[in-house]
């Protein structure tokens, strides 16, 4: 416990936040020194000095560590969130526009395919008119040489950059990560990625951010390479929804949900039925084990002495 | 203390008027029920704006706050999204 306060000085110190720990300890460990071996009433005390400081010092972590890990985001009530509930498609749909108007230039989603998107979102002949609106590399042809051609079904979701070093050069050395499990790739991904691109404030006061990065207090240690980019009205929905932030932000957490999990709506329903079916064979082996083993339970034992 | 109801949907009778963003408008109208963590936090500023050497900051008080207008926020919000 002790050795856990000194660890805290340490991060205090380097994070420059001030509190009044460090004189009470030093106080107190002045304290503990000046009584060294003895009667078991001085080992309570420098006991309960040790607990103290262990207190004091937890204190100190509390306010070091809370910018560190974020502001915790609160719980929506997501519509796909009951036991039996399906994904809302027409929010998936407007998802996928507002990533790919908004998101795609820097995002890339390299584990989505075209033909995931038909019967989700899409058409077959909408994602087929989709695809073919990207220029693929593919090859090599018989000259040996590789060609572009017209993106299919079965192609990928285009990346915006050749490689991570591309991406992290042209974002000020940030890698704008991959979002295909995103919302599972964080904890409480979902609420987590709904408030971080809802969630940009200005920062408290005190709190400076480096020119290059953005406050956002949901994001751990406060300062992000990504700036605001979901505005009001940034994108115009085909179906007239309203685009307000929070609309774009629902919609698009529902895409990066979906793509996440797309197996989700069947594994809900497989794992009903197969939980109902289960817990009537429970029944009918608890049943059945009871008739076998009724012999031996309702047997009985006479002792017979003979004089 | 009255506090009047604001309307955060976006109905069709405000078509012609630029939209609100539902969030915004929620947070706006959960502040006076977040009133103390916001004192705390305002008097925290005060404290903060002399200080010269860097170091001080309202971190935790603005995260009071934000936390109690997300818990007020949350089960509010999607009510008022399609």
């Amino acid at each position: 416990m002790v050795g856990g306060g000194v660890i805290q000085q340490i991060l205090r110190r380097k994070l420059h936040s001030p509190s009044l720990a460090t004189p009470v300890r030093s106080w107190l460990s002045s304290k503990k020194a000046h009584v060294e071996a003895g009667s078991s009433g001085v080992r309570a005390f420098a006991l309960l000095g040790a607990g103290v400081t262990g207190l004091l010092s937890f204190s100190t972590v509390a306010s070091a560590d809370e910018a560190e890990h974020g502001l915790a985001c609160p719980d929506y009530p997501w519509p796909h969130d009951g036991i039996l509930s399906s994904y809302d498609h027409a929010s998936i749909r407007r998802g996928h526009q507002v990533y790919q108007q908004v998101c795609a230039s820097c995002h890339s989603m390299s584990l989505i395919s075209y033909r995931d998107l038909v019967g989700v979102a899409y058409t077959e002949e909408e994602a087929k008119a989709m695809a073919a609106e990207i220029e693929v590399v593919d090859g090599p042809n018989d000259e040996g040489e590789m060609f572009t051609r017209p993106g299919k079904l079965s192609d990928r979701l285009p990346q915006p950059y050749a490689n991570e070093s591309a991406a992290r050069f042209a974002n000020g050395g940030a890698y704008p990560p991959d979002l295909s499990l995103i919302t599972k790739a964080r904890h409480n991904g979902q609420n987590y990625v709904f408030a971080l691109l809802t969630g940009y404030r200005d920062p408290p006061a005190g709190i400076s951010i480096r020119e290059g990065l953005h406050y956002n207090p949901y994001f751990p240690g406060g300062a992000i390479a990504m700036p605001k980019m979901l505005n009001d009205e940034a994108v115009e929905y085909e179906d007239g929804v309203p685009a307000t932030e929070a609309q774009m932000g629902k919609d698009v957490v529902s895409f990066l949900s979906w793509a996440a999990e797309p197996e989700m709506e069947e594994r809900k329903l497989m794992g009903f039925k197969w939980i109902f079916l289960l817990s009537l064979a429970l029944l009918q082996a608890a049943y059945y084990r009871r008739l076998k083993w009724s012999v031996l339970k309702s047997r009985k034992l006479v002792l017979d002495v003979v004089n | 203390m009255f506090h009047p109801t604001i309307w955060c949907d976006s109905d069709d009778y405000r078509a012609d008027v630029e939209v609100v963003d539902p969030k915004k408008c929620l947070e706006e109208s959960c502040k006076p029920k977040c009133v103390k963590p916001l004192l705390e936090y305002q008097a925290c500023v005060k404290r903060v704006q002399g200080d010269e050497s860097g170091h001080k900051h309202c971190t935790g008080q603005y995260f009071d706050y934000w936390q109690c207008v997300d818990k007020c926020v949350g089960p509010k919000l999607f009510a008022e999204l399609k």
